[in-house]
Protein backbone atom coordinates (compact mmCIF):
# COMPACT_ATOMS: atom_id res chain seq x y z
CA UNK A 1 0.00 0.00 0.00
CA UNK A 2 2.76 2.42 0.95
CA UNK A 3 4.64 1.65 -2.25
CA UNK A 4 1.51 2.15 -4.35
CA UNK A 5 1.05 5.52 -2.66
CA UNK A 6 4.69 6.42 -3.33
CA UNK A 7 4.46 5.48 -7.02
CA UNK A 8 1.22 7.47 -7.27
CA UNK A 9 3.06 10.43 -5.70
CA UNK A 10 5.75 10.18 -8.41
CA UNK A 11 3.14 10.00 -11.19
CA UNK A 12 1.26 12.97 -9.75
CA UNK A 13 4.51 14.93 -9.81
CA UNK A 14 4.61 14.25 -13.56
CA UNK A 15 1.06 15.64 -13.78
CA UNK A 16 2.21 18.74 -11.89
CA UNK A 17 5.16 19.38 -14.22
CA UNK A 18 2.88 18.85 -17.25
CA UNK A 19 0.59 21.40 -15.58
CA UNK A 20 3.49 23.90 -15.61
CA UNK A 21 3.66 23.55 -19.38
CA UNK A 22 -0.11 23.67 -19.77
CA UNK A 23 -0.57 26.81 -17.67
CA UNK A 24 1.75 28.68 -20.01
CA UNK A 25 -0.06 27.42 -23.10
CA UNK A 26 -3.66 27.90 -22.02
CA UNK A 27 -4.65 29.57 -18.79
CA UNK A 28 -7.80 27.58 -18.11
CA UNK A 29 -9.12 25.78 -15.02
CA UNK A 30 -7.89 22.39 -16.23
CA UNK A 31 -4.28 23.58 -16.43
CA UNK A 32 -4.38 25.06 -12.93
CA UNK A 33 -6.03 21.93 -11.51
CA UNK A 34 -3.27 19.79 -13.06
CA UNK A 35 -0.59 22.08 -11.63
CA UNK A 36 -1.90 22.62 -8.10
CA UNK A 37 -3.70 19.28 -7.77
CA UNK A 38 -0.73 17.36 -9.19
CA UNK A 39 1.89 18.87 -6.92
CA UNK A 40 -0.47 19.14 -3.93
CA UNK A 41 -1.52 15.47 -3.93
CA UNK A 42 2.02 14.43 -4.86
CA UNK A 43 3.51 16.10 -1.76
CA UNK A 44 0.67 14.76 0.39
CA UNK A 45 1.18 11.16 -0.78
CA UNK A 46 4.97 11.49 -0.46
CA UNK A 47 4.69 12.68 3.12
CA UNK A 48 2.32 9.81 3.97
CA UNK A 49 4.70 7.29 2.34
CA UNK A 50 7.60 8.77 4.34
CA UNK A 51 5.90 7.89 7.61
CA UNK A 52 6.53 4.18 6.98
CA UNK A 53 9.43 4.12 4.47
CA UNK A 54 12.93 5.50 5.08
CA UNK A 55 12.99 9.14 3.98
CA UNK A 56 15.97 8.78 1.60
CA UNK A 57 14.44 5.78 -0.18
CA UNK A 58 11.03 7.42 -0.49
CA UNK A 59 12.44 10.70 -1.78
CA UNK A 60 14.73 8.96 -4.30
CA UNK A 61 11.94 6.87 -5.79
CA UNK A 62 9.68 9.92 -5.92
CA UNK A 63 12.27 12.16 -7.63
CA UNK A 64 13.26 9.36 -10.00
CA UNK A 65 9.71 8.66 -11.21
CA UNK A 66 8.81 12.35 -11.23
CA UNK A 67 11.77 13.72 -13.17
CA UNK A 68 12.25 10.82 -15.62
CA UNK A 69 8.48 10.69 -16.18
CA UNK A 70 8.33 14.44 -16.78
CA UNK A 71 11.19 14.28 -19.25
CA UNK A 72 9.41 11.49 -21.20
CA UNK A 73 6.06 13.31 -21.19
CA UNK A 74 7.82 16.57 -22.13
CA UNK A 75 9.47 14.96 -25.15
CA UNK A 76 6.52 12.86 -26.31
CA UNK A 77 3.61 15.20 -25.62
CA UNK A 78 5.07 18.71 -25.49
CA UNK A 79 7.83 18.42 -28.06
CA UNK A 80 10.70 19.25 -25.72
CA UNK A 81 14.22 18.82 -27.10
CA UNK A 82 15.50 15.20 -27.43
CA UNK A 83 19.10 16.35 -27.63
CA UNK A 84 21.36 13.62 -26.18
CA UNK A 85 23.38 16.14 -24.17
CA UNK A 86 20.22 17.52 -22.58
CA UNK A 87 19.21 14.01 -21.49
CA UNK A 88 22.72 13.31 -20.20
CA UNK A 89 22.70 16.44 -18.02
CA UNK A 90 19.18 15.75 -16.71
CA UNK A 91 20.40 12.21 -15.92
CA UNK A 92 23.40 13.62 -14.02
CA UNK A 93 21.12 15.81 -11.92
CA UNK A 94 18.79 12.90 -11.10
CA UNK A 95 21.71 10.59 -10.23
CA UNK A 96 23.27 13.23 -7.96
CA UNK A 97 19.98 14.03 -6.22
CA UNK A 98 19.31 10.32 -5.56
CA UNK A 99 22.91 9.88 -4.37
CA UNK A 100 22.59 12.79 -1.96
CA UNK A 101 19.40 11.33 -0.49
CA UNK A 102 20.85 7.83 -0.08
CA UNK A 103 24.37 8.60 1.20
CA UNK A 104 24.14 8.42 5.01
CA UNK B 1 18.78 34.38 -21.45
CA UNK B 2 20.49 34.80 -18.10
CA UNK B 3 17.58 36.42 -16.31
CA UNK B 4 15.48 33.25 -16.58
CA UNK B 5 18.28 31.12 -15.18
CA UNK B 6 18.87 33.62 -12.41
CA UNK B 7 15.19 33.24 -11.51
CA UNK B 8 15.55 29.43 -11.51
CA UNK B 9 18.44 29.89 -9.06
CA UNK B 10 16.28 32.20 -6.94
CA UNK B 11 13.45 29.62 -6.98
CA UNK B 12 16.03 27.09 -5.70
CA UNK B 13 16.89 29.39 -2.79
CA UNK B 14 13.23 29.70 -1.85
CA UNK B 15 12.90 25.93 -2.09
CA UNK B 16 15.75 25.50 0.41
CA UNK B 17 13.90 28.00 2.59
CA UNK B 18 10.62 26.14 2.64
CA UNK B 19 12.28 22.71 2.90
CA UNK B 20 14.02 23.96 6.05
CA UNK B 21 10.75 25.57 7.16
CA UNK B 22 8.78 22.32 6.84
CA UNK B 23 11.38 20.61 9.05
CA UNK B 24 12.16 23.33 11.60
CA UNK B 25 9.33 25.88 11.70
CA UNK B 26 7.66 26.08 15.12
CA UNK B 27 5.87 29.41 15.26
CA UNK B 28 3.02 30.94 13.28
CA UNK B 29 5.41 33.49 11.80
CA UNK B 30 7.82 30.78 10.59
CA UNK B 31 4.98 28.72 9.11
CA UNK B 32 3.72 31.81 7.32
CA UNK B 33 7.22 32.40 5.91
CA UNK B 34 7.33 28.76 4.77
CA UNK B 35 4.00 29.16 2.95
CA UNK B 36 5.20 32.35 1.26
CA UNK B 37 8.44 30.60 0.19
CA UNK B 38 6.45 27.73 -1.38
CA UNK B 39 4.27 30.21 -3.29
CA UNK B 40 7.23 32.30 -4.48
CA UNK B 41 9.32 29.31 -5.61
CA UNK B 42 6.45 27.81 -7.63
CA UNK B 43 5.50 31.22 -9.02
CA UNK B 44 9.04 31.67 -10.30
CA UNK B 45 9.03 28.14 -11.77
CA UNK B 46 5.84 28.77 -13.72
CA UNK B 47 7.20 32.07 -14.96
CA UNK B 48 10.48 30.48 -16.10
CA UNK B 49 8.75 27.61 -17.89
CA UNK B 50 7.20 30.17 -20.22
CA UNK B 51 10.51 30.49 -22.02
CA UNK B 52 12.35 27.32 -20.99
CA UNK B 53 11.15 23.68 -21.21
CA UNK B 54 9.25 22.77 -18.01
CA UNK B 55 11.30 19.59 -17.40
CA UNK B 56 14.58 21.50 -17.71
CA UNK B 57 13.41 24.13 -15.24
CA UNK B 58 12.02 21.53 -12.86
CA UNK B 59 15.13 19.30 -12.90
CA UNK B 60 17.38 22.31 -12.23
CA UNK B 61 15.03 23.45 -9.45
CA UNK B 62 14.95 20.03 -7.74
CA UNK B 63 18.75 19.77 -8.05
CA UNK B 64 19.44 23.24 -6.64
CA UNK B 65 17.00 22.64 -3.80
CA UNK B 66 18.66 19.34 -2.87
CA UNK B 67 22.20 20.77 -3.06
CA UNK B 68 21.20 23.80 -0.97
CA UNK B 69 19.40 21.68 1.62
CA UNK B 70 22.37 19.32 2.01
CA UNK B 71 24.78 22.27 2.33
CA UNK B 72 22.53 23.99 4.87
CA UNK B 73 22.22 20.75 6.88
CA UNK B 74 26.03 20.42 6.99
CA UNK B 75 26.79 24.08 7.77
CA UNK B 76 23.88 25.21 9.96
CA UNK B 77 21.98 22.20 11.27
CA UNK B 78 24.99 20.15 12.37
CA UNK B 79 24.88 17.20 9.92
CA UNK B 80 28.35 15.57 9.62
CA UNK B 81 30.56 16.75 6.74
CA UNK B 82 30.96 14.23 3.92
CA UNK B 83 33.30 14.32 0.91
CA UNK B 84 30.94 11.97 -0.90
CA UNK B 85 28.17 14.52 -0.60
CA UNK B 86 30.44 17.34 -1.78
CA UNK B 87 31.40 15.23 -4.82
CA UNK B 88 27.73 14.59 -5.59
CA UNK B 89 26.98 18.32 -5.31
CA UNK B 90 29.79 19.00 -7.81
CA UNK B 91 28.25 16.41 -10.17
CA UNK B 92 24.85 18.03 -9.67
CA UNK B 93 26.09 21.55 -10.41
CA UNK B 94 27.93 20.23 -13.49
CA UNK B 95 24.62 18.77 -14.68
CA UNK B 96 22.78 22.05 -14.13
CA UNK B 97 25.47 24.16 -15.81
CA UNK B 98 25.53 21.76 -18.74
CA UNK B 99 21.75 21.83 -18.98
CA UNK B 100 21.84 25.63 -19.05
CA UNK B 101 24.38 25.55 -21.89
CA UNK B 102 22.38 23.19 -24.13
CA UNK B 103 19.02 24.90 -23.50
CA UNK B 104 17.77 27.42 -25.99
CA UNK B 105 14.91 29.71 -25.20
CA UNK B 106 11.91 28.82 -27.25
CA UNK B 107 9.99 31.28 -29.30
CA UNK B 108 6.74 31.85 -27.41
CA UNK B 109 4.79 32.12 -30.64
CA UNK B 110 6.13 28.75 -31.80
CA UNK B 111 4.92 26.91 -28.71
Amino acid sequence: MTWTLLIAAGLLEVVGVAGMTMVNQQKNIRSWVMLTGGFGLSFLFLSIAMTSLPMGTAYSVWTGIGTVGSALVGMIVYNESRDAKRLLFIGMIIAAVIGLKLVP
Amino acid sequence: MNTKWFLVLLAGFFEVGWAAGLKHADSLFEWLGTAVAIAVSFGLLIYCSKKLPATTVYAAFVGLGTAGTVLLDMTVFGEPFSWMKVALIVLLLTGITGLKMVTHEKDVAAS
